[in-house]
């Protein structure tokens, strides 16, 4: 399928790219749809920042296809695509103004044009009366949105996310998304990689669950929780047999259970009824329970935990 | 045209970057200075130097404090590539459409324009003090300093920046400098003139870059005839093949996302 105007914003097709021995890409293919807010979610090191990173045209693939707003990544792809990186990537004793005018220069515009722009995103993003100040003075927060004005300085049709909110305290996340998804719509497509799936699940149209350099699922939030329960349980429960795991799942109103890195997780329609059952099951075995409206955590965990090892394995 | 814009941007932020860092700025003039100053002076009465083309051995050693302050300049401003990897700011620049290679021109072209500028400000603040003879008159003789100036910045900015694209960390560039460029300073003619040296030490001047800056800026300054010198038709030719090749080595190789650390 050629990628067209209205084809996929991001087309990638069975990509495979190592760093020495270890696959960061293992055969990762996806379709990210334009406009709107995509999802690339997973643990660290599976893969999703070295996606971005070939998305924004600064790696290839080494096998595998990649297109990018209908085009081969290559550099002049780099003025239609804004990235905000994991890290930030200032110079603290620049001033920040200075630093969204050098970033729009080096992305082609004018120095009037970058100057005025500049002006419109500090104050979109809160930060116009820090417009003077050192970057170095600015909070953690407050250079992250900088981050993002910077990265839609050139007003690119395709944003990227690497993981935008990582170390922002609630408020200043809360303030930061807010005013990126005031920027009127334009048809911009935002690709987001993150592990923060509450998140996600707020601010996502649709999302891709990576594991181990590969997609796994993907789909609307809707459309991935669709079959969970209603709650979702999460037990530290040190070392569960997979006899007790499927005698668990076998109880009237619950639904898929799983067990990774010594969570045991559940759906479930009643987790009034399902937790003192679990007690009487595992005894001492539990050491805590969290119980949650059943969210896109939970699919995640339900899609990953399919491929995960068996459950004795991990526990 | 939009590329030499974003050139220009470089350009002026790494400029703003030093004139900003006023420790930096002074130090890299002022450490030279304190030599002229006190090497100078020291020599100058301690030992009364006798084989010296034209006496006053403070005077001779203007243009070894020169070429010094041109070495520190080159350093200085070569690690601003670190800075701007350790900063995340390369990955920015790396992620724009502009040409890894219009990077690099910006960044050493400031790298040139503030080692020049630092080197005659040098000059400037020496030259009212000394006894310059000023052989081919004082116009002239700044003209011939300054185009020896900048072919030495030019030829000193590609060498930090070969070195500074290929190594890693700052200690490690920091160390290459150090052992390459500084010993370079000792045998150049900086401090003391390579005509009366034993054959092996006047040999590995002669194969010195430095020696060739230190010469021409000698000859237009301090020198009352250019006899016992190298002269300024071998020291600019030498000059002028050096800084183009190793200007172009300088470019030839650009930072990749594996330089920035990933």
């Amino acid at each position: 399928m050629s990628t067209t105007a209205t084809g996929p914003a991001v087309q990638a097709e069975s990509i495979i790219h190592a760093y020495g021995e270890r696959r960061a890409l293992d055969g990762f293919t996806v379709d990210v749809p334009r406009r709107g807010v995509f999802g690339l979610l997973g643990p660290n090191g599976s893969g999703k920042s070295t996606f971005i990173t070939m998305v924004a045209a600064m790696e290839q693939p080494q096998t595998g296809k990649l297109k990018v707003l209908g085009e081969v990544p290559a550099a002049g792809l780099r003025a239609r695509v804004g990235t905000v990186f994991q890290e930030n990537a200032q110079d603290p004793n620049m001033r920040a103004a200075e630093q969204l005018l050098l970033a729009g220069r080096v992305f082609g515009m004018g120095r009037e044009q970058a100057r005025s722009r500049a002006e419109a995103l500090l104050g979109q993003f809160g930060l116009g009366a820090r417009a003077n100040d050192p970057i170095s003075a600015l909070s953690g927060g407050m250079r992250r949105r900088l981050e993002m004005a910077r990265a839609l300085l050139h007003d690119p049709d395709l944003l990227l996310l690497d993981e935008p909110t990582t170390g922002v305290d609630p408020g200043e996340r809360q303030a930061l998304w807010a005013a990126l998804l005031d920027t009127p719509d334009r048809g911009r497509t935002i690709l987001l990689a993150t592990n923060d799936l509450a998140e996600a699940d707020r601010v996502c149209d649709a999302v891709a669950f990576i594991r181990d350099g590969r997609v796994i699922a993907s789909g609307t939030p809707a459309e991935l929780k669709r079959g969970l329960r209603r709650e979702a349980v999460r037990v530290g429960w040190e070392g569960p047999s997979a006899e007790q795991l499927a005698q668990a799942a076998a109880w009237p109103g619950a639904g898929d259970i799983t067990a990774l890195e010594g969570i045991v997780h559940a759906t479930v329609d009643d987790a009034a009824a399902f937790v003192p059952r679990l007690f009487a099951l595992a005894g001492s075995a539990i050491r805590s329970v969290t119980i949650e409206r059943a969210s896109l955590e939970d699919a995640y965990f339900q899609y990953v935990n399919q491929r995960a090892p068996a459950p004795e394995a991990v526990a | 045209m939009s590329a030499a814009s974003a050139c220009l941007a470089l350009f002026e932020r790494d400029v703003m970057a030093v004139t900003r860092s006023r420790s930096q700025l002074y130090s890299t003039m002022l450490t030279p200075l304190l030599f002229l100053v006190f090497l100078g002076t020291g020599v100058s009465r301690g030992l009364e130097p006798s084989s010296l083309p034209a006496g006053n051995y403070t005077a001779y050693l203007v243009a070894g404090v020169v070429v010094m302050t041109a070495v520190f300049s080159s350093t200085f401003s070569s690690a601003s590539y670190y800075r701007d990897r350790d900063s995340g700011l390369l990955r920015m620049l790396l992620s724009s459409p502009l040409g890894a290679r219009w990077l690099l021109l910006g960044k050493s072209l400031a790298g040139v324009t503030i080692g020049v500028s630092q080197a005659v400000v040098v000059l400037a603040v020496a030259a009212p003090f000394v006894d310059f003879e000023w052989q081919y008159g004082v116009v002239r003789g700044l003209a011939i300093s300054f185009a020896a100036i900048l072919l030495l910045n030019v030829m000193l900015g590609g060498v930090a920046q070969a070195v500074a694209t290929r190594i890693t960390s700052m200690q490690g560039f920091h160390l290459v400098m150090n052992l390459v460029l500084f010993p370079l300073l000792f045998f150049s003619g900086a401090f003391f003139p390579v005509a009366n040296l034993p054959t092996w030490l006047e040999v590995l001047a002669y194969l010195n870059p430095l020696s060739y800056a230190v010469d021409a800026m000698e000859v237009a300054t301090y020198a009352d005839s250019s006899e016992g010198f190298i002269g300024l038709g071998i020291d600019f030719a030498v000059l002028g093949v050096l800084a183009a090749a190793v200007y172009a080595l300088g470019l030839s190789r650009v930072p990749r996302l594996s330089w920035s650390g990933k």
